[in-house]
């Protein structure tokens, strides 16, 4: 790993009061003076470079691609045992609106760009390994160059969504101790048991609460890497990267799982982001607590006018005071 | 098979800083791209080392390995040159070449730094021999004219030597043993065998 | 598992491999010059395109030889030109001085091919505005005013400041030029640059050069530099030095800072800037105290030694760290290497020449070199590493205030001497002088035609200066800068104020320069662009004397002219371009290159520059493999036997074919071969003394003891008068070897195996200087007043080079508790002189971009400024630059060091819209000498730069 460049540098080597100092300074990076003006021109050698090298190829590339592998691979196996997770009373025909306009906008363009990053991403990371054989040199760095231009560019729109979804969501994605219920019967997803939850249920907070720390993460370190005029230090940016890509890994993984069980892997969730709307049924299901405060609210506000859009937000709020 | 290689004999490297314009000369780097620099350690004082540090051609190059469009490629002369056309300015070279060798054309907001340049070797690049898009992109073809590095060639002292590895590691540890045996107290610690000096260094 | 591949190892995309080393220069170069032609200037674009059509028809490319322009090592550049577009430098590895290697100034001199920042057609200042004019309305309008000028105020009213850029050629036309002008004032960078060294070593034992070579250095068995920074100034010359250390010989480095060359020192010693006498004495001190000095040959060839001993008897180690800062190990430690190291060679640069005392400097350190006999041979002499690329040259043949081509001197001798090369009448010279008697300073009175010029570094007084003080007739109103970086010069406060009281002032350069943007003159002001080097062609002397031919590299840029052109343009609008163009030919104002070097040939007998015909200059170019790198001597070939360049003195006739003499003084040589005496100038005797060599000659000499200089009637005393041909003896009687335009004489005297100039003893004692034995005297401006007072500086003289100078009336001000820190200036590599050229290049700028000042972290403290701050330097006469602080160790505490090279910037402002369109440098900075000060060396006007003091306040 690590034999490339001592040799060269061994050549010009002088031998000082105490050369290991020295040369230990050197391999640590120790600053001097160049007159050529840069970032950290005045460095010899920056020794995390193999480092940060060996952490990318070796661990994140190596270990990422088994973690995704193992992800569809789970995914898809549960899917084959488990199969859809179905209503288990037929549909009401009555629908209660679960997600107003905005927060479907919100959900989807946040979603479109996840999946444009997430896959220019992988591009980079895996695409040399992947497709670059398949596409060849020239094709595959034609859409690798269009791929960091979108990453590039897409990148800050992503997050300000992953800002908003923070704010609209965050009352919504408080844990309490049904979440705790619920994770102990696994969801239901094991089992045939449906464990009680509010407006969100525990897992959709698990997921809330990875992406805003991940996204977070995501968001600092990939505006940092995505704005090398500044002049940081290599190290800044190679940590940045480490950061950024493992916080993204744990994303796709996390969105994946998402997506499954928002398409296929349940019933009437699809159809609620969709449409906005879900069957009470589904909504009883899936969201017992959050349908009760929400007829509970519905028939104490029965008098007045409502807009329905805050009503759902107000109503949302009430299981969780419990 | 000839490995071509730098080695900067850092008890004549003045920091004169030819070989950085010398290269600017031949090769028409723009302003803010120097395929070449000197670092000067401990400047200005006991121990002042001056250091002449472009792309060092390693033969496992980091560069290569991290690159995400494998547009690097190694030369039968073991030079590692890079292909342009391909490159996507990502950075990541830069970012895991161990003497900051890459450099970037653009000013990089949203990550656009442009086409990385780096040194050639004077070897130009994939492009056909001494054709002007060779030249374009990567400057002159010294190698293919059966010349060496400008900036080695134009030493001011000869400090900065370039060429097959075996050949100028062999004239260096000349030099060195001529000037380890022309010292009046060969045994004397100050003058301890400089061209062995590290191995102690690199005892990880 | 490995998911990221392995990199393409060997792929054979490129097959750039030893079978396909034919140079296909076809391609290769077709593709240069498109390539440069997308970047070159808009005004070149008709020239450009030509060069695209021209591509197919024919692509041969020229390979031209020429010389760097930078400094006076002499690097060999080749330059690669197709369809007149420099397209390629190549390294001249055959070159014996730089054998292919160049500095970061010469690896870019290409930049000249491309001049995007060149002053491009003549210009002229109308209501504070530059207007593009064209030569002719600018030669007839400065012509009509300098003639006014001379109608009023006599010819000293025009001060023709020269230039170390010129070639030999040019820089003789030059001193011509005001020759037929009538004036002495004219000078150039010399005179603040080693004009010390040469009046100091010209008086120790002859001339005022390199006495060795750079080459020689390798037979060095010691090194000691002194006040310079080879690393930076003179990087190539490096390359010599390493090869003498590797081989063993110790390199010793005194300079207040610890410069790139000293990291490289096997001892550095930092003395306090200033005191170079006492710290020589000091080392002589250990020298004569253990016997170390070479008896014989101080017996044989010194005079005066003796006086010096007991000078040096009273710098007592004590005395010497007192003085000097340096502790008595580390002098002691210093004399023992050089006593046991011989022979040694001693090189010294500004730091010792820019001093009130820099005659005395440069003298001591003859003296410890004759003290150790280290003169005359190989491997030892007095290596003065000359400045710009033909400063020597310039010296030796061309504009100086004090002498006429050759160092003959200001007397009626000297003039009629020249009269008899130029054919002309004496009388009629003499007549375009003012005829009235000045006061020469020493008790007499004298015309102007035979008392020195005000000298570069004091033109400012002579504008400024109440007229009745100075020896002429009227302050100087006009000045033309032909060539030379006013921001290279102190005081810019008081010289900006100079330049804005001329009635005219007239820039002749290839860069606007400093001249044209640090005033604020509404009108009368021109800036005409000249030609660089590479555009033109003629002869250079580097700086061991050799003299090189550079050929033209590439066509005039843009309107510029080449300065003979310009030379002749003005003296034909003055109206003496007729006699003064008597023998040399001319064609399209364009005089003849050759013929003005055949002139100087067969007037410039005192330092041989007689023998370098054209012909013999070119042929070595051409031949320049030939040479041994280490003797200079050609071995075989069409220059056998021969040394490179013909290092003057090449004595006689070229006809008489001397080899040139590589190291001056050897007498291990038969003169014939290069070998050579100390010269006899001083007279034979003195005080009952003989002066003259004892029991020392040259080899192969007929006459075995000092002999005085050759004469008419020497020869016929010795009876080899009849040794002379006819024609010879009607032009050699009556004459001697300096007046004999038949180099009879010299031939002569060369084959009874004698010098020319006689056989006599190098002196200790100049009993014609200020200080006939160099003494210590603080600078004028000192913060050590317990020194001041031991070791003050000298009275204030009333008429020094036609001005009154002050010595003592600035010294006794003590500016100490104001300015506590100790100020000093140097180079950086990348720059050279001004810096114009050089910030105007942009692969050299990018490395350079900010005019800083070097502090050490104590002081910096002190001050309240970190790394990378603003802090204003200010200096006692009031000047004061905003500039970045960089601190370092590299300076000791007490001293803070700046580069010079820097203008642009006047006190905090930048004057970059005040430079005509398009001719912005790529840097500007302040100048460091807007806060320098006044101080001149007693002996030659020297500023003094190298020790000043100043304040550091956080901007």
């Amino acid at each position: 790993m690590f034999r490339l460049f001592p040799f060269l540098l061994l050549l010009s080597v002088q031998a000082l009061a105490d050369e290991r100092t020295f040369w230990r300074q050197v391999r640590e990076g120790v600053e001097g003076y160049s007159a050529v003006v840069g970032v950290e021109t005045n460095k010899l050698i920056q020794a995390s470079g193999t480092q940060w090298l060996y952490i990318r190829n070796e661990l994140i590339a190596g270990t990422g691609a088994w973690v995704l592998a193992l992800t569809v691979f789970a995914l898809a196996c549960f899917y084959l045992v488990r199969g859809k997770v179905r209503l288990s009373e037929p549909r009401s025909g009555e629908m209660i609106e679960r997600w107003n306009k905005k927060e479907r906008w919100l959900h989807f363009y946040t979603a479109t760009l996840f999946i444009i990053l997430a896959i220019t991403g992988l591009s980079l990371l895996f695409g040399r390994s992947l497709i670059i054989d398949w596409l060849g040199h020239e094709v595959f760095a034609s859409f690798a160059e269009f791929a960091k231009i979108i990453h590039n560019y897409t990148g800050p729109l992503f997050s300000v969504g992953l800002a908003l979804m923070g704010l609209i969501w965050f009352e919504d994605n408080k844990f309490s101790q049904i979440d705790w219920l619920w994770f102990k019967q696994l969801g239901g997803f094991i089992g045939n048991k449906h464990p009680s939850a509010g407006r969100m249920n525990g897992g959709e907070k698990a997921w809330f609460w990875l992406l805003m720390t991940a996204g977070f993460l995501v968001t600092v370190t990939g505006l940092n890497l995505d704005f090398p005029n500044l002049e940081q230090y290599r190290l800044v940016m190679q940590i940045s990267h480490i950061i950024h890509s493992v916080a993204a890994l744990l994303l796709i993984v996390g969105a994946l799982a998402h997506i499954y069980i928002g398409t296929i892997g349940t019933e009437g969730a699809l159809e609620g982001m969709i449409s906005g709307k879900v069957d009470k049924t589904w909504a009883k299901q899936h969201h017992d607590l959050w349908l009760k405060a929400l007829e509970k609210k519905s028939s104490a506000d029965n008098d007045g006018q409502q807009n329905t859009e805050s009503i759902s937000q107000k109503k949302a709020e009430i299981p969780l005071k419990k | 098979m000839a490995r071509m290689k730098f080695i900067c004999d850092d008890d004549r490297c003045i920091e004169c800083n030819a070989c950085i314009t010398a290269c600017k000369n031949e090769h028409e780097v723009p302003w803010g791209v120097n395929r070449r620099r000197v670092v000067t350690l401990n400047d200005g004082q006991a121990g002042e080392t001056s250091i002449s540090v472009a792309c060092m051609h390693c033969s496992d190059a980091p560069c290569a390995q991290v690159c995400p469009v494998d547009c690097f490629y190694t030369t039968s002369d073991g030079v590692v040159l890079h292909d342009k056309d391909l490159c996507i300015g990502c950075g990541y070279c830069f970012y895991a070449c161990p003497f900051g060798a890459p450099q970037f054309p653009q000013d990089g907001a949203f990550g656009n730094r442009g086409k990385m340049d780096k040194c050639t070797f004077c070897a130009g690049g994939p492009e056909e021999d001494f054709s002007e898009a060779e030249f374009e992109k990567y400057g002159r073809n010294r190698l293919a004219e059966g010349k060496l590095p400008i900036c080695a060639e134009m030493c001011s002292t000869k400090a900065l030597l370039a060429g097959d590895g075996d050949v100028i590691a062999k004239l260096f540890s000349q030099r060195a043993i001529q000037r380890q045996l022309n010292q009046e107290e060969p045994n004397n610690s100050a003058a301890s065998p400089k061209l062995w000096g590290w191995k102690t260094a690199y005892k990880d | 598992m490995k998911l990221i591949k392995r990199s393409t190892s060997v792929e054979n995309k490129s097959e750039n491999t030893l079978d396909r080393r034919t140079f296909l220069k076809h391609s290769s170069l077709a593709a240069g010059g498109a390539a440069l032609s997308s970047q070159l200037p808009f005004t070149l674009m008709e020239k450009a395109e030509a060069t695209e059509q021209s591509e197919q028809a024919s692509t041969d490319i020229k390979t031209i030889r020429s010389v760097c322009t930078h400094c006076s090592v002499g690097c060999g550049v080749i330059a690669e030109v197709e369809n007149g577009v420099w397209v390629g430098q190549e390294p001249a590895f055959d070159h014996p001085f730089n054998l292919g290697a160049h500095c970061a100034k010469g690896a870019a001199v290409r930049e000249h091919g491309h001049g995007d920042r060149r002053l491009k057609y003549p210009m002229k200042r109308i209501d504070g505005k530059w207007k593009r004019i064209d030569w002719q309305q600018a030669i007839d309008e400065i012509g009509d005013k300098i003639l006014e000028i001379r109608q009023q105020s006599g010819p000293d009213s025009v001060y023709w400041l020269g230039s170390s850029k010129h070639n030999n050629e040019q820089s003789y036309l030059f001193r011509k030029f005001a020759a037929f002008w009538g004036s002495n004032n004219i000078d150039h960078q010399a005179r603040i640059c080693h004009s010390t060294t040469v009046a100091g070593v010209a008086n120790t034992w002859g001339y005022g050069a390199m006495t060795n070579s750079f080459n020689d250095i390798h037979n060095s068995k010691a090194i000691l530099i002194i006040g310079g920074n080879p690393a930076e100034a003179h990087p190539v010359s490096m390359q010599h030095i390493f090869k003498a250390k590797e081989q063993g010989a110790p390199l010793i480095v005194i300079d207040p800072r610890f410069t790139r060359t000293a990291a490289h020192a096997t001892q550095h010693i930092r003395l306090r800037p200033g005191t170079d006498v006492p710290l020589i004495w000091g080392m002589l001190w250990h020298i004569f105290e253990n016997g170390w000095e070479d008896k014989n040959f101080i017996q044989q060839r010194v005079y005066g030694m003796d006086t010096i001993r007991k000078e040096v008897a009273e710098w007592t180690p004590d005395k010497v760290e007192q003085v000097t800062g340096v502790p008595e190990a580390e002098v002691f430690q210093a004399a023992k290497t050089m006593a046991t190291h011989r022979p040694g060679t001693f090189i010294w640069c500004m730091g010792g020449t820019q001093h009130t005392i820099g005659n005395n400097n440069t003298r001591a350190y003859c003296i410890f070199q004759l003290a150790l006999g280290n003169m005359g041979v190989a491997g030892g002499g007095t290596n003065i590493f000359r400045g710009h690329d033909n400063v020597q040259g310039a010296t030796d043949l061309g504009p100086n205030a004090h002498t006429l081509p050759a160092y003959y001197g200001l007397t009626e001798a000297a003039w009629k001497h020249w009269a008899r090369v130029w054919d002309i009448d004496y009388n009629w010279l003499s007549k375009r002088f003012d005829p009235a008697l000045y006061d020469d300073g020493a008790g007499g009175k004298k015309r102007t035609m035979n008392m020195s010029g005000i000298p570069v570094s004091r033109w400012i007084d002579g504008v400024l200066e109440k007229p009745e003080l100075i020896a002429q007739k009227d302050n100087i109103r006009a000045m033309v800068f032909w060539g030379h970086a006013p921001n290279s010069q102190t005081r810019s406060p008081e010289m900006k104020q100079a330049m804005e009281k001329l009635d005219l002032l007239v820039v002749i350069d290839p860069y606007p320069s400093n001249s044209a943007v640090l005033h604020d003159r509404p009108d009368n002001t021109y800036l005409l662009p000249a030609c660089t080097q590479f555009e033109t062609y003629g002869s250079l002397t580097s700086s061991n004397r050799s003299l090189q031919w550079r050929d033209q590299v590439i066509e005039p840029l843009f309107e510029s002219r080449p300065d003979h052109q310009i030379l002749y343009q003005f003296a034909e609008k003055l109206g003496f371009a007729e006699p003064m163009f008597k023998h040399i030919r001319v064609e399209d104002s364009t005089p003849s290159i050759e013929d003005i070097t055949r002139e100087f040939n067969r007037g410039a007998w005192t330092i041989g520059y007689t023998g370098q015909s054209v012909e013999r200059i070119k042929k070595h170019q051409q031949n320049w493999h030939t040479f041994n790198t280490t003797t200079l001597k050609a071995e075989g070939g069409p220059c056998d036997g021969e040394y490179f360049g013909l290092p003057w003195p090449c004595w006689g006739t070229p006809e008489q074919k001397h080899p040139g003499t590589p190291l001056l003084y050897d007498t291990s040589k038969p003169v014939a071969e290069g070998g050579l005496t100390f010269r006899a100038r001083f007279g034979i005797e003195r005080d009952g003394v003989s002066l003259l060599a004892e029991g020392s000659y040259s080899k192969g000499s007929e006459i075995k003891q000092g002999y005085p200089e050759f004469s008419a009637d020497l020869l016929k005393q010795l009876g080899w008068w009849d040794d002379l041909t006819t024609s010879e003896k009607q032009l050699a009687d009556g004459k001697n070897w300096k007046t004999d335009l038949s180099g009879g004489i010299q031939r002569v005297a060369i084959k009874h195996g004698c010098a020319p100039f006689g056989n006599a003893k190098a002196r200790c004692i100049v009993w014609q200087f200020p200080d006939p034995i160099p003494i210590h005297r603080e600078p004028l401006y000192s913060n050590r007043r317990d020194m001041v007072k031991a070791f003050p500086t000298y009275k204030d003289r009333k008429s020094f080079y036609r001005l009154p100078t002050r010595y003592a009336s600035i010294q006794k001000i003590d500016y100490s508790k104001d300015y506590p820190l100790t100020m000093t200036s140097g180079r950086l590599v990348e720059y050279e002189g001004g810096g114009e050229e050089t910030r105007s290049n942009p692969w050299l700028a990018e490395l350079q971009q900010h005019m800083f000042v070097e502090i050490h972290p104590a002081d910096a403290n002190n001050a309240g400024v970190k790394h990378g701050e603003q802090v204003w330097v200010e200096g006692p006469e009031g000047g004061r630059i905003q500039v970045m602080a960089f601190i370092t160790e590299r300076v000791s505490r007490g001293l803070v060091f700046m580069p010079f090279h820097f203008a642009g910037h006047y006190q905090g402002q930048s004057l970059a819209d005040k430079y005509p369109e398009g001719t912005v440098p790529y840097v500007l900075g302040e100048s460091c000498n807007t806060v320098f000060t006044y101080g001149y060396d007693s002996v030659t006007a020297m500023q003094e730069t190298k020790v000043s003091l100043c304040r550091l306040r956080k901007a």
